[in-house]
């Protein structure tokens, strides 16, 4: 089964997308527009998961990483961008890092592009004869169902544990966060 | 719901974003910047894992998804303390001047 025109030309533009607002990430100098196009990267991984058919991973994706986790980086960028700590007033200590970490960006974009084009061949077999039955359980029953059977019959202990994970990191937030009351804030 | 672009190209795709996300962590000197490189770096991964999810017909993949998204945000919430508590004691978060381990 070959692609039609319109999936195909919906990958392209969502690839160079979503390429385009990742250059954008980490080309970017002031870090709420880092932030911003990293916003943007999300929106577009999440078109891509509704193209695949995921379609509650992508409403997850917007309701979470998009809308909770850069709503708290964007907090905290803002309150340290005040002091102008980017990237542009120091100089560089080692000005010969950036030319390598290119150079080799590239190579393993190569070697990755060609390790992946030539040996991903998933075949019919493995296609349909899955281990959940994704398709078939999408077409009876929905996304978000097939999604919430599988969640709470055979993930529910990692389920659980997730949730000791967030009380974690919650409690290393509030002892982080804590102004010590010793007053040696100032140098 | 195979679609008919074949699995290498997603893949492709996921793989230039990682790199971007490399790239950034080694190249930005900005705490925050390496961050949100790092958070590029999982969502490629997530975007492979739903393509194998898609064209290997099982809802693993998704449930993965899931799980490393609830620990990208449970990461991101102790890193940005982290983050600002040093920037409470040093008003200064470039990475290169933080070299008090260094022997």
């Amino acid at each position: 089964m070959t692609a039609s025109v319109p999936t195909l030309i919906e990958f392209f533009v969502l690839a160079v997308a979503s390429v385009a607002s990742g250059l954008g990430v980490i080309l970017f100098k002031n870090a709420v527009h880092s932030a911003l196009s990293l916003i943007l990267t999300l929106l577009f991984l999440a078109l891509f998961y509704l193209q695949l058919g995921a379609m509650f991973i992508a409403v997850v994706q917007i309701l979470i990483y998009a809308g909770a986790i850069m709503v708290l980086f964007l907090f905290v960028v803002t309150m340290l961008a005040s002091e102008d700590t980017g990237d542009v007033d120091v100089p560089d200590r080692r000005p010969w890092q950036r030319g390598i970490a290119i150079v080799l960006g590239f190579v393993l974009i190569g070697a990755l592009s060609y390790l992946l084009i030539s040996g991903a061949s998933i075949d019919g077999a493995a296609r349909t004869a899955g281990t959940n039955g994704l398709a078939e359980n999408v077409a009876s029953r929905g996304n978000a169902q097939t999604f919430g059977l599988a969640l709470f019959h055979g993930f529910a202990f990692p389920f659980e544990v997730t949730s000791l994970l967030i009380i974690v990191a919650l409690l290393g937030a509030m002892v982080l966060g804590r102004r010590s009351r010793a007053g040696g804030e100032h140098e | 719901m195979y679609n008919g672009i074949p699995v290498s190209w997603y893949l492709v795709v996921s793989a230039i974003l990682f790199t971007l996300g490399v790239i950034g962590v080694l190249v930005r000197r900005n705490p925050l910047t390496i961050f949100m490189s790092i958070e590029l770096m999982l969502n490629a991964v997530n975007l492979s894992l739903i393509t194998f999810s898609t064209y290997l017909n099982s809802v693993d993949g998704q449930m993965f998804v899931f799980l490393v998204l609830t620990v990208a945000a449970a990461e991101v919430v102790v890193g940005l303390a982290i983050i600002v508590s040093i920037f409470r004691t040093r008003r200064n978060i470039n990475v290169d001047e933080m070299n008090i381990l260094r022997g």
